[in-house]
């Protein structure tokens, strides 16, 4: 497979999560394993360009796939890193909501909220269609356990960068 | 929060996955969208020696439009049936049920009939596959055959470890019946987006009604008690007691409870939340 564009290659058990292949062997740090079992979202990254959670996920069956975490999210956003900080638009968004405070979560929102943006752009991008409206965003943060924010704070930074 | 250690293989197509599963009966588990059985194998609540995983097996992920039904791979996932024009066309209140499944990520890799076959109590798609009249296909060692979902659904069971479900069986395709009309699906959760306590699905088609129940029972409910009761009153919803009545009737077992919903409770808002869907399908069927 590749991960975040470098390509892997690793014989592994069966039993071997692609969240843990990713951390312990694809060195991608950003891939963050929290409840392990599917409730939490953190560890969501992108396969072959689907939002996926890597804790539900057998490395095997990411054989030569092409698997992408936080650190492509300016390619899933579609849009450049920029500024003194080098954040993408999302990433810029977060900061200036006040959407993390921990920051355990963040990742996972980060990759799935990328593609969920791109998903709803291409849909807006049809006359006709209005860009997501707040139900959407809630059904997509219903994927995602943040303890810190209260969500409040993510919806607004989700919402100020849609068109 | 791993899984124990297992065998695994990937087969390419239906008939080698059916040779396994005749193998090694109970030992094996059939993975799909893996967002049901993953959770089970992490927490060590299922543990198989052999995992066949179906993902690259070619053609099941196809939704296909036939005289009288739609016929759905055992990949087609979630979302991917809820965004299709000819399932929204063709078979009333499926869509609108599926919206309530899981959230956008769970629903992009969870597959229909891995939710179907999982038969969760409370779960949503058993009691609108049973209501719906939907079939399976189910492809056993030496045979192919079709059988209503109310006769495996119907049964309590995880992964066809009931009787539902011979282990070596393997569930290829679901069918739904082709049924256009208007639909209303509301629930109560603890949590948007994790199981119901309980859900209803109400349909409109030709003046027929038809109304899905989760969470009352063990297994999802077909209510044709509470469904004459409806199309009586269209497009006027009924009132809850006149539902509450209607409901006993419709009942197949015991009322079950757990800690979090006692059974009083679902007795209680299984009508209200009845009457909600039926009054979402009535303002659907006269817009």
């Amino acid at each position: 497979m590749t991960v975040d564009d470098v390509p892997r290659r690793a014989r592994v058990r069966a039993r071997y999560l692609l969240s843990d292949f990713l951390r312990e062997q694809a060195g991608a740090g950003g891939v963050h394993v929290a409840c392990g079992h599917g409730v939490c979202g953190a560890c969501t990254v992108a396969v072959d360009g689907i939002a996926v959670r890597a804790c539900l996920m057998l490395a095997v069956q990411a054989d030569g796939a092409h698997v992408q975490t936080v650190a492509s999210l300016s390619a899933l956003e579609g849009a450049p890193a920029s500024g003194r900080d080098g954040l993408t638009p999302l990433q810029a968004a977060f900061r200036e909501h006040h959407a993390l405070q921990c920051g355990y979560c963040t990742p996972g929102l980060l990759v799935s909220t990328a593609l969920f943006m791109s998903q709803h752009k291409a849909a807006a991008a049809l006359p006709g269609n209005p860009s997501p409206r707040r139900a959407a965003i809630l059904d997509h943060l219903n994927g995602h356990l943040c303890r810190c924010t209260g969500y409040a704070n993510i919806i607004a930074a989700i919402e100020s960068v849609l068109p | 929060m791993k899984p124990a250690a297992f065998a695994y293989a990937r087969p390419a197509s239906v008939t080698d996955a059916a040779r396994l599963l005749a193998q090694h009966g109970a030992a094996a588990r059939l993975l799909a969208g893996g967002q049901s059985l993953m959770p089970l194998m992490a927490r060590r609540l299922v543990c198989p020696e052999l995992v066949i995983d179906i993902n690259r097996i070619a053609g099941l992920d196809a939704i296909e439009v036939l005289a009288s039904h739609i016929r759905m791979g055992a990949l087609v996932r979630q979302e991917q049936a809820l965004r299709s024009s000819v399932v929204r066309e063709c078979v009333a209140g499926l869509a609108e049920a599926l919206a309530w499944v899981g959230n956008p990520v769970v629903r992009q890799r969870g597959t229909v009939i891995g939710n179907l076959v999982a038969n969760t109590p409370g779960s949503e798609l058993p009691a609108v596959a049973i209501a719906l009249g939907a079939e399976f296909v189910v492809r056993h060692p030496d045979a192919e055959v079709t059988v209503p979902a109310a006769a495996l659904l119907g049964v309590a069971n995880l992964f066809g470890a009931g009787k539902g479900l011979p282990p070596e069986a393997m569930v290829t395709h679901v069918l739904w019946p082709r049924r256009p009309g208007a639909a209303g699906f509301y629930e109560v959760a603890r949590r948007d987006g994790h199981a119901p306590v309980v859900s209803a699905l109400v349909t409109m088609s030709n003046d027929e009604c038809r109304v899905a129940v989760s969470g009352v029972c063990a297994t999802g409910l077909s209510c044709p008690s509470m469904a004459r009761i409806i199309a009586r009153d269209f497009p006027q919803p009924p009132s809850a007691s006149a539902l509450a009545g209607a409901l006993q009737d419709d009942l197949t077992g015991p009322v079950y409870g757990d800690a979090h919903s006692s059974a009083r409770y679902r007795l209680d808002v299984a009508p209200l939340v009845s009457r909600r869907a039926a009054g979402l399908m009535a303002l659907r069927a006269v817009a």
